[in-house]
Order: structure tokens, then C-alpha cells, then sequence
């Protein structure tokens, strides 16, 4: 089937098989590398990308469903070869280690700060219960998060979740 | 890959129901997709024919009549419950049932009709549409008919609808607005997990209500209690009506356990 999907403001134009998933469909069609497939089965949350404006695991949508939509991935999250100001706030509070949910988790970011431009730490929580980190236990993401959201962070305060 | 299948998406009721009695037996419908695609992907289910309901006119929406009720469409998602006014404010069961429904991704695919279908013991909604009184509208080529839930499901992952048919809308019904609830779900982790053990409590007009799940092949519905029944007669009820099994998340004991801790404190919190 014949599709046309916009990813990240650019529009592509694709025949796509019709079990192919939307992951598959980024990755292996696109080039789009970045979303990247964890356990398949929409609970990891690695496959993350805003899909007609809301969180979807990318893994459980078909790339023909995806015909006339607009799709954001990691890939448009720096601009012009700057990181974002989410992404610098990763970097400054080494809320990166192994990198893989990253992108996902990204995504998850991008559309909490959305809804939420100003989110308490029980939203962020909330707003990344769909993305599995097994490096950082996560303080460090709510911390970039706060920092990215232009709120105060002290070191130390959270506890484990 | 996913293994080979065609994809189908009518853009009207009278062409999705040819198709459905066309390709029934060998197609399944697709909405959010969350367990199908993730069935097909683990080879448990290999429909040669997709249908997805999400492209039919119609479709979408949650909506409101004072003569029906509240009617949740074929397509309407768990976070398009959460996003409701009308639910907040009229169902909140609902909403409750629904915040604990896997993770924010999922439910902005998953689908209230995807998880009631599917008839998990484990369905989260089941619980409220139980305690609330919904009915379900199965439409087919032959026509409609209404099935109350309460005799909806017929066994682990079986229900009333055959082939041909599709669970158009669930209605919950006018009467039940301003029903006071709450569940209470045992889980792994407090993060998204599927249930161990799950309770819905209902109150109105002096009656209490459960919607139990993951306890029988079946989500359970207790009703004909009275606010004024001591809690251990609720828990003695409750008791007759489950009948669960011990497996790889618990055993059957603690399931019954838990069940009877929740009803305790549900009685306190649901005013």
C-alpha cells in the first residue's frame, strides 16, 4: 500500500507492506535510526514517537495506519545541529547512560512538557511511566526534567521509584 | 516482522459489516491494537484479514444523551475517558478503572471496547461497566441487539458476540451517573503491570456493588448488597462468587486474601 506520512515537518512518500509496523517502517524505510525497538510488545516504551500529536509505542501501529499522519521521532528534537533544551538538561545531569530508552524517553518528555510545560514530580513520573530506563533508576531523568522545565533541583532529594 | 495479512479499512458501517460477514472467520478487528498486534506478533492469533474499525465514520467519540446515557463508541480510547468532563464529573469509576490501565502510550491507543472484547479476567474496564449497569450494542449485517455485561463474557478470553458481530457501542446508562466507586488493583510494581487481583466498589441509593478481576475465567460482578450488610458478609458474597487459580503471579489464597483487604478498604474509602 501507497503512504504518505510526515516525520519531523518533512513529508515522505512510501509503499509499505501491510504488516509492517511503524517502527519497522522508521527504521528499516526511513533511515530514522533513532527510535529504537526494545521488547516489541508496548511495554519498554524505547519505541516512542508522538504520533498525530499523542505518545504511541510505535511497535503496536501499523505503517499503513499511519497514511496521512504526522509523526515526531528523536530526529527532530535538535535543531539545526543544536541539542534541545530537554536533551541539554539530559546531558547536564547525566540523565544518559546506556542511551537505548533515550529516545523514547525523549518523545515522552516532549509531550508531558506539552500538557505540563510546568510538571510537579509526580506528573513527570506519571509522564514517563511508559519508558523503562535500566541505568539511571531515574532520578536523574526527573532531575533533567525540573532543570529542563525551569525548576529548582536539589541534589539528592528524590528517592528511588 | 509481523506474518502476512490484508489490510482492510472500510470508511462506513455498511461496508465494515460486509466485510466482517465476508471475512469473519478469518479476520479480526483491529483498534488500538495493543494486544492484537502484539498476539500476532507472538504468533497466538494469524487473521488473514485486518479490519481496522478506527477508519468507519462514526466511530469515534464518547458522547452523551439524556435518553441513553453515556455511549462509548468502537473507537474511543482509555485516555479519551480520562480526558472526558462528563466521566470525571458523572462516572468517575471509569476513570478510575482506566488510570490504571497500563501506561500513558497504551492508552492512547488502547481502546474501552478493545478491553472489554478480549474478555481478559484481567480487563480493567470490565470492573466499572459491570458495577455501573452498561449494556453492550452488538451490531452485525443481521441487525443490533443489546447484552447487559453482566452476561457479556462466557469464559477466559470468550464472549457472546459471534463472527459476524462487533461491540458497535457500550452504553452505561443514565441511572448510574453520579455512582460513587473505586478500585483498588494489586500489581508487581506501581508503575503500568497487568492486575494480580483487582476490585471495583460501587455505592448509590443504599446498594453496594463489585466488579472483582484476574479472580474466575471471568470478570465477576457481586450486586443485591446493602450498605447497611456488615463488611463480612460483602467479603462472604464476594468469596462465593470468585473462584481463582494459583499461577506464575500468585497463588489462589492470596488472590482470595487480597480480595477481601481490598472490599475492607474500599467500604472505608468509597463515602
Amino acid at each position: 500500500m501507497r503512504i504518505t506520512v510526515t516525520i519531523n515537518g518533512e513529508r515522505y512518500e512510501r509503499e509499505v507492506e501491510e504488516n509492517r509496523t511503524l517502527l519497522h517502517f522508521l527504521r528499516e524505510e526511513v533511515g530514522l535510526t533513532g527510535t529504537k525497538e526494545g521488547c516489541g510488545a508496548g511495554e519498554c516504551g524505547a519505541c516512542t514517537v508522538i504520533f498525530n500529536g499523542r505518545t504511541v509505542n510505535s511497535c503496536m501501529v501499523l505503517a499503513v495506519e499511519a497514511d496521512g499522519s504526522t509523526v515526531e521521532t528523536i530526529e527532530g528534537e535538535a535543531t539545526d545541529g543544536k541539542l534541545s533544551k530537554t536533551q541539554q538538561a539530559f546531558e547536564r545531569h547525566n540523565a544518559v547512560q546506556c542511551g537505548f530508552c533515550t529516545g523514547g524517553m525523549l518523545m515522552s518528555v516532549r509531550d508531558l512538557l506539552r500538557r505540563h510545560p510546568k510538571p510537579t514530580v509526580a506528573e513527570i513520573k506519571d509522564g514517563i511511566e511508559g519508558n523503562f530506563c535500566r541505568c539511571t533508576g531515574y532520578e536523574q531523568i526527573i532531575e533533567a526534567v525540573l532543570d529542563a522545565s525551569g525548576q529548582p533541583v536539589k541534589k539528592g532529594e528524590l528517592k528511588h521509584v | 516482522m509481523l506474518h502476512a495479512f490484508h489490510y482492510l479499512a472500510p470508511r462506513t458501517r455498511t461496508e465494515l459489516f460486509r466485510l466482517l460477514g465476508e471475512h469473519g472467520p478469518s479476520a479480526k478487528l483491529l483498534a488500538g491494537g495493543t494486544d492484537l498486534l502484539v498476539n500476532i506478533r507472538n504468533g497466538l492469533a494469524a487473521p488473514d484479514y485486518l479490519i481496522n474499525v478506527k477508519s468507519v465514520e462514526g466511530f469515534s467519540g464518547i458522547l452523551w444523551s439524556d435518553r441513553e446515557g453515556l455511549v462509548i463508541r468502537a473507537s474511543a480510547t482509555i485516555n479519551e475517558v480520562l480526558e472526558s468532563e462528563k466521566i470525571r464529573s458523572d462516572y468517575p469509576l471509569l476513570a478510575v478503572c482506566a488510570r490504571d490501565l497500563a501506561s500513558h502510550q497504551v492508552r492512547n491507543r488502547a481502546t474501552v471496547i478493545g478491553n472489554v472484547v478480549n474478555a481478559s479476567p484481567c480487563s480493567d474496564m470490565a470492573p466499572a461497566l459491570l458495577c455501573l449497569d452498561a449494556k453492550a450494542v452488538i451490531a452485525s449485517e443481521r441487525g443490533e441487539r443489546e447484552v447487559p455485561f453482566r452476561e457479556f463474557f462466557t469464559g477466559v478470553k470468550k464472549t457472546v458476540l459471534q463472527k459476524d458481530e462487533l461491540l458497535e457501542r457500550i452504553v452505561v446508562p443514565a441511572h448510574s451517573a453520579k455512582t460513587r466507586g473505586s478500585y483498588h488493583k494489586l500489581k508487581r510494581i506501581n508503575g503500568h503491570d497487568l492486575g494480580i487481583v483487582g476490585v471495583a466498589l460501587a455505592r448509590k441509593g443504599g446498594m453496594v456493588r463489585l466488579g472483582i478481576s484476574s479472580a474466575a475465567p471471568t470478570p465477576v460482578f457481586v450486586g443485591d448488597l446493602k450498605e447497611s450488610d456488615p463488611a463480612d458478609a460483602i467479603v462472604a458474597a464476594a468469596m462465593k462468587a470468585i473462584s481463582p487459580i494459583s499461577d506464575v503471579r500468585c497463588t489462589k489464597e492470596y488472590r482470595e486474601f487480597m480480595v477481601g483487604v481490598f472490599i475492607r478498604r474500599l467500604l472505608m474509602e468509597v463515602e
